[in-house]
């Protein structure tokens, strides 16, 4: 079986405008989450905070052409493409170009632009929308500008399955390039929901928390919403080796499971049934497994079911095991949320340090491992898991590996 | 359409009726017989849950047209009875500031 390797990681997020300055937050333990800038305040029952990108100009990372057809969520896409492309020295020419994938998760699409589209219709009444609205607002716009940008021509497209979207891209890139369909992939997620409409409708399903995202912990009343974006260049060993690329980290296995279930309602069996096939496809036994990015939104339902999973599959071990949620950092970034929070598990790979969970009052009876509370942990880490569990009972699992 | 309680019209006396629209809520969305709805019941033993539960509250805030803050809202441990007294406060707020 062809083994696939990451040889460029770029991102944006409330953390930073670029993957060095995220991950170094992330090991600072540095939040992200504050009053949310572009809602005016009093319409949102709690006051409102989300993680949002700030010191953000658009102008600074694109020209005026490029950005009449973007909306924010393939702005932080190709930000983040571009960067992981430059890192890593590939030039998608000749043959390349046909046998390299775009693949990127994303949760909600374009909001912004139709966000401001409807404020138009239904808010001012006016009849005359923008003629870019369709080109900004489409789920696959992401895909799309990293292909054309970079003369991407193979296969791409864009995977939705809300929170769980970015894990499903790495699935299928991966798939692509096992199976020979492909030699190179440019895969993450990217998210820019921090929009008016998009508050109140996950307000109305009260999860969101008032006070901060306090994962695994006492205490803990919801989650808080982020956005950015995080891609990778992933290819075979062999053309990183060929090309004498740098290598960042193995992608060694994936896992894709359905809860079958609720809607809304996560399910341990469902979430233990992805890490289980993210380990077996990647040729790892839990006891190879050194670190947890778990997706620890700090719902109550979410962290007590989600340890209850890691329980499940790790079993002994699963005590042994260090688990942090980077999301009081970075937000719940929804369809982003897997592709930044893979750079927490390749960073600990990378530089023996593990991001904690931060805003960690103590423990609950239901959450009762070792979530690297409040403080990042220097260890070494040869192998990592990410978990994303999606509304609609969708769970997807990426398994890495220090570099060969 | 939610029939709004207008909130001059709403006294004392009217507290049985929101205890009596509120079980009627919840009965509905839960299909279940409103006599097995005891005040000292949580919307967990009634069978409600997940975004059922979430889905009454809703109900409750159109109908009153109020808003629950999350805090009243304690699905699995909160009884029915004191969901009708969240109610009763909201209301009576709207009526001083009405």
């Amino acid at each position: 079986m062809r083994r696939i390797v990451i040889t460029g990681m770029g991102a944006i997020c409330a953390l930073g405008h670029d993957a060095p300055s995220v991950w170094k937050a992330m090991t600072e333990g540095r939040s992200g989450i504050g009053p949310i800038h572009h809602i005016q305040p009093g319409q949102l029952r709690n006051g409102g905070i989300a993680a949002e990108v700030v010191d953000y100009d658009p102008a600074n990372f694109f020209d005026e052409a490029r950005r009449a057809l973007l909306d924010t969520f393939s702005e932080y896409a190709l930000i983040a493409a571009n960067e992981a492309i430059r890192q890593s020295g590939i030039r998608f020419e000749g043959e390349l170009g046909q046998r390299t994938a775009v693949v990127i998760g994303t949760g909600v699409g374009g909001e912004t632009t139709r966000d401001d589209l409807y404020e138009r219709l239904y808010g001012e009444h006016q009849g005359r929308f923008h003629p870019l609205g369709i080109v900004r607002m489409m789920m696959n716009a992401p895909a799309s500008q990293v292909s054309m940008v970079h003369g991407i021509t193979g296969p791409s497209f864009v995977v939705a399955s809300a929170c769980a979207s970015s894990n499903h891209a790495f699935a299928q890139a991966a798939m692509m390039i096992r199976t020979g369909l492909v030699d190179a992939a440019v895969v993450g997620g990217t998210e820019a929901c921090i929009t008016l409409g998009t508050l109140r409708a996950w307000e109305a399903m009260r999860v969101l928390a008032p006070d901060t995202c306090r994962p695994f912990s006492q205490g803990r009343r919801g989650l808080v919403l982020g956005e950015g974006a995080a891609m990778y260049v992933i290819e075979t060993l062999e053309s990183a080796r060929q090309r004498g690329a740098e290598i960042i980290c193995e992608l060694v296995g994936t896992g894709m499971s359905s809860d079958a279930g609720d809607i809304a309602a996560p399910s341990d069996i469902g979430a233990a049934a992805a890490m289980n096939m993210a380990l077996r496809d990647g040729g790892l036994s839990p006891g190879d497994v050194d670190y947890v990015n778990a997706h620890g939104t700090g719902t109550v339902a979410n962290d007590s079911t989600e340890t209850k999973a890691i329980h499940r599959v790790f079993g002994a071990h699963a005590r042994e095991l260090a688990i942090s949620s980077t999301k009081p950092m970075h937000g719940h970034a929804l369809g982003a949320g897997g592709a930044l929070e893979l750079i927490a598990a390749i960073g600990a790979i990378h530089d023996g340090i593990v991001p904690p969970t931060l805003n960690y009052l103590g423990p609950d009876p239901a959450c009762d491992l070792d979530y690297v509370p409040n403080e990042a942990r220097e260890m070494k880490v040869n192998a990592a898991i990410s978990n994303s569990f999606a509304f609609g009972g969708l769970n997807a699992v990426v398994a890495v590996r220090r570099a060969p | 359409m939610p029939r709004h309680l207008a909130a001059k019209e709403f006294r004392k006396a009217d507290m049985s009726n929101v205890q009596q629209e509120t079980f009627d809520i919840i009965a509905k969305q839960a299909k279940i017989d409103i006599e097995t709805i005891k005040p000292e019941s949580t919307l967990k033993d009634l069978g409600i849950a997940s975004l059922d539960a979430i889905e009454v509250i809703f109900d409750i805030e159109e109908h009153f047209n109020i808003n629950l803050p999350n805090e009243d809202t304690d699905f699995d441990n909160g009884t029915v009875s004191q969901l009708v007294d969240a109610i009763e406060r909201q209301l009576a707020q709207k009526s001083t500031e009405g």
